[in-house]
């Protein structure tokens, strides 16, 4: 009870700077960012000052109850970002599904900070702000996950016990980094090389067959092969993604990109499917 | 050294006071030696079966929900003590608590992994599993840093 009543306090905390800060944000940057007739708009609070943008005091027909919406919306911001650390009081499923739950809580109060207080033209850019904002998430998770990571490396060492797997398990990745080099990149480039040499235009191997059929099989069964020795190593569908991407540029263009995502994503579903059998079906030495 | 010792009826457990004008290395290598001599085997139940096993017996004492039971590497055996009755009884230089419902011998870890969404899982005898809280990260490493632990 002493502890909810600690997230309280904080949520408190953060409802309070939330609310105090946002509008000090907005008028820093209105000051910068305006054109001069906008910031007219705000004037009357306080002189060539403001603290809603101008889009937003005339959608709610007075610079007051806009300012009055504004603070609300930082504040909840301010209560959610607050309490950001109480994902991380557990682990597993429960890390999981808190994460997910706050990562939930603090996209709709930004996006809502974003579209309600009319801070970007356009309601088409605020999936880009989420995806953003979902790349921090996994910046600070992945920072969270190296500092347990190092916990259990020194708790390995003071009992004795072997070092384990490598961080994100890098070094266990490296040796299906040939594999996915010539999938990724020698074959796109000898497919492209075979289909010019056909009297037909259309790229049947480079365009149809690789993309829908070669990328997923390989990625999928060298994933599975991976999950099964090593289990699941996060940066092998990353390394698919990456690998493939100068063929994008270099063999296709920009509409290819879905290319990098064929190979990625049966490359992950693979590893999960094989780190799977791997645990129900657990060889000696897995142990 | 002066040695007494007084006989009070009734009394459960002997206790052992030091009186000493100051501390000394020689009067801590003394506590540590009677606290090893106080270690003893703990009674388990199974059925209507008791036995006293030594410690370094045990793998792990867990909080089932039923009550408090004892693992090692033959069986599963039921104990009349609580957890914190049993972390006030065992060796604290090879048990430690890892979970509210858990403590471990460390003697017997032979393996400890992180798992992607920050599970600690801990292998006892290279067979049984158990998950470390992280709450009690900090105490296991304050546990072995102290080098209380005397692996053989």
């Amino acid at each position: 009870m002493k502890k909810l009543s600690g997230w309280k306090a904080r949520a408190l905390l953060g409802f309070l700077l939330g609310a105090a800060l946002t509008p000090l944000a907005v008028c820093l940057l209105s000051t910068m960012m305006l054109p001069a007739e906008a910031q007219a708009v705000g004037s009357a609070w306080a002189a060539g000052l403001h603290v809603v943008t101008p889009a937003m005091a005339e959608a709610f027909g007075s610079v007051g109850l806009a300012a009055l919406v504004q603070s609300l919306l930082g504040g909840l911001f301010g209560a959610v970002v607050a309490v950001s650390t109480l994902p991380f009081a557990d682990g597993g499923r429960e890390l999981v599904v808190r994460s997910l739950a706050h990562f939930c809580a603090t996209a709709l109060s930004f996006s809502a900070l974003l579209w309600v207080c009319r801070w970007l033209d356009d309601p088409r850019f605020i999936p880009l702000w989420v995806a953003l904002l979902a790349l921090l998430y996994a910046l600070i998770w992945l920072g969270r996950w190296v500092g347990w990571y190092v916990e259990v490396m020194q708790l390995r060492t003071l009992l004795g016990l072997d070092p384990g797997p490598t961080p994100l398990k890098w070094r266990e990745t490296l040796p299906y980094l040939p594999f996915v080099l010539l999938v990724c990149d020698g074959l796109p480039l000898v497919l492209r090389w075979v289909d010019r040499t056909f009297v037909v235009d259309v790229p049947v191997l480079s365009g149809l067959i690789l993309p829908y059929l070669l990328l997923p099989v390989a990625g999928f069964c060298s994933g599975v092969s991976l999950g099964k020795r090593q289990g699941v190593c996060p940066l092998y569908p990353l390394a698919c993604f990456v690998c493939y991407m100068p063929m994008v540029w270099l063999l296709f263009n920009s509409s290819a990109l879905f290319h990098c995502f064929m190979v990625a994503i049966p490359a992950l579903m693979g590893n999960v499917l094989g780190w799977l059998y791997r645990r129900a079906v657990p060889k000696k030495g897995n142990v | 050294m002066k040695v007494k010792m007084e006989i009070e009826p009734g009394r459960q457990e002997p206790e052992i006071i030091i009186l000493a004008g100051a501390e000394s290395a020689e009067l801590d290598r003394l506590v540590q030696e009677l606290s090893g001599l106080a270690l003893d085997p703990i009674p388990v139940w199974r059925g209507d079966q008791t036995r006293r096993l030594p410690q370094g017996d045990f793998l792990r004492f867990f909080a089932d929900g039923k009550g408090v039971s004892a693992q090692t590497a033959e069986a599963v055996y039921a104990v009349r003590l609580r957890l914190y009755e049993l972390e006030e009884r065992l060796d604290p230089r090879r048990f430690v608590r890892i979970s509210n419902s858990e403590i471990v011998n460390l003697e017997m870890v032979t393996a400890l992994d992180l798992s992607l969404t920050g599970t600690i899982r801990m292998t006892l005898n290279g067979t049984v599993t158990v998950y470390v809280s992280r709450r009690y990260v900090k105490k296991i490493k304050e546990t072995l840093n102290l080098g209380r632990r005397e692996r053989t």
